[in-house]
């Protein structure tokens, strides 16, 4: 085989992977693309444009959403957080114009569906985040945010916290994440303070935890 | 707003789906400060990667076979017969 044709081997090796790795993300990725897409809107408000357009444009496209179970509690939250942007900026009243009135009631639509789901609206940060990357408490806020994020997505489908302990293990074994590890670590010990028998989750941590280390 | 790195990720994630992957790595850069440790991320980044650069390398190639074609067909400032 010539070396263009080692090459071109390669490349359609990895294409193929990469398709194959993004057509398993295909239902997630359509939701993300929205999510992004409403906070682009909201950054817009709140540069003071008027997207009143876009926002109903978005809520029309997107619909569907409360109707069908796509959506993680990760993901309502995060709608929570810009949603409430959105309305602290477009500062609805009896005087607004009745498009402005209508994504008012849009939004308090969402976020009452989506309050059967424990829909958080949280206030942003009164200022700009400091730059913190080498403070460890802000580092360690990072961590558990991204914890909850991946607590979040893993606990959807989950009937029980067992469950949820099963799969953050195996993507703390298989994907070697360390958020996987630390919420494993974490949901353990819960247990553990309520009676359950976590002797054979403490071996697979330390299991994974030996992976994640390069041992094993 | 969303986390900026989160909102690269999945903007690195649907250029790939287009298959542009040179924009898509300029995502991943921009993603990496939040998924450095991240196993996924960096497989299909450093992925990506390797596919740009194996792209490159054969576009190289191609370009430098294709010289060299025509400098045979054209040898001596004469067109040689190719078939």
């Amino acid at each position: 085989m010539s070396h263009i044709e080692t090459l071109r081997s390669l490349e359609s090796l990895l294409v193929s992977f990469l398709e194959r790795a993004v057509a398993l993300k295909e239902d997630r990725l359509c939701v993300l693309d929205g999510i992004n897409r409403l906070d682009d809107i909201a950054q817009g408000v709140f540069n003071g444009d008027d997207l009143t357009d876009q926002i109903g444009d978005w809520f029309a496209e997107h619909n569907h959403w409360l109707e069908d179970s796509r959506l993680k509690t990760a993901d309502y939250n995060r709608m929570g957080k810009i949603f409430g942007q959105i309305k602290r900026e477009i500062h609805a009243s009896q005087d607004s114009s009745p498009a402005v009135m209508k994504i008012s009631d849009e939004i308090d639509r969402w976020t009452e569906k989506a309050s059967h789901r424990k829909l958080v609206l949280k206030r942003g940060p009164e200022v700009a985040q400091a730059k913190e990357a080498d403070n460890t408490i802000a580092l360690f806020g990072n961590m558990l945010n991204r914890i909850d994020d991946l607590f979040a997505d893993l606990s959807g489908s989950g009937k029980h916290l067992l469950s949820v302990l099963d799969q953050t293990l195996k993507t703390a074994s298989l994907q070697k994440s360390n958020e996987a590890l630390l919420l494993s670590a974490l949901i353990i010990y819960y247990l553990k303070l309520s009676n359950y028998m976590v002797e054979p989750y403490i071996r697979r941590l330390k299991e994974a935890e030996s992976l994640q280390k390069g041992g094993g | 707003m969303l986390n900026p790195s989160e909102k690269a990720y999945t903007l690195a994630l649907l250029a790939l789906k287009r298959k542009d992957y040179r924009v898509a790595i300029g995502y991943f850069e921009r993603a990496a400060p939040h998924f450095e440790t991240n196993k996924e991320f960096n497989l299909l980044r450093d992925t990506t990667r390797l596919l740009v650069e194996v792209k490159e390398k054969l576009s190289a190639l191609e370009i430098a076979e294709d010289r060299l074609e025509v400098e045979e067909v054209f040898s001596n400032g004469q067109e040689k017969d190719v078939l």
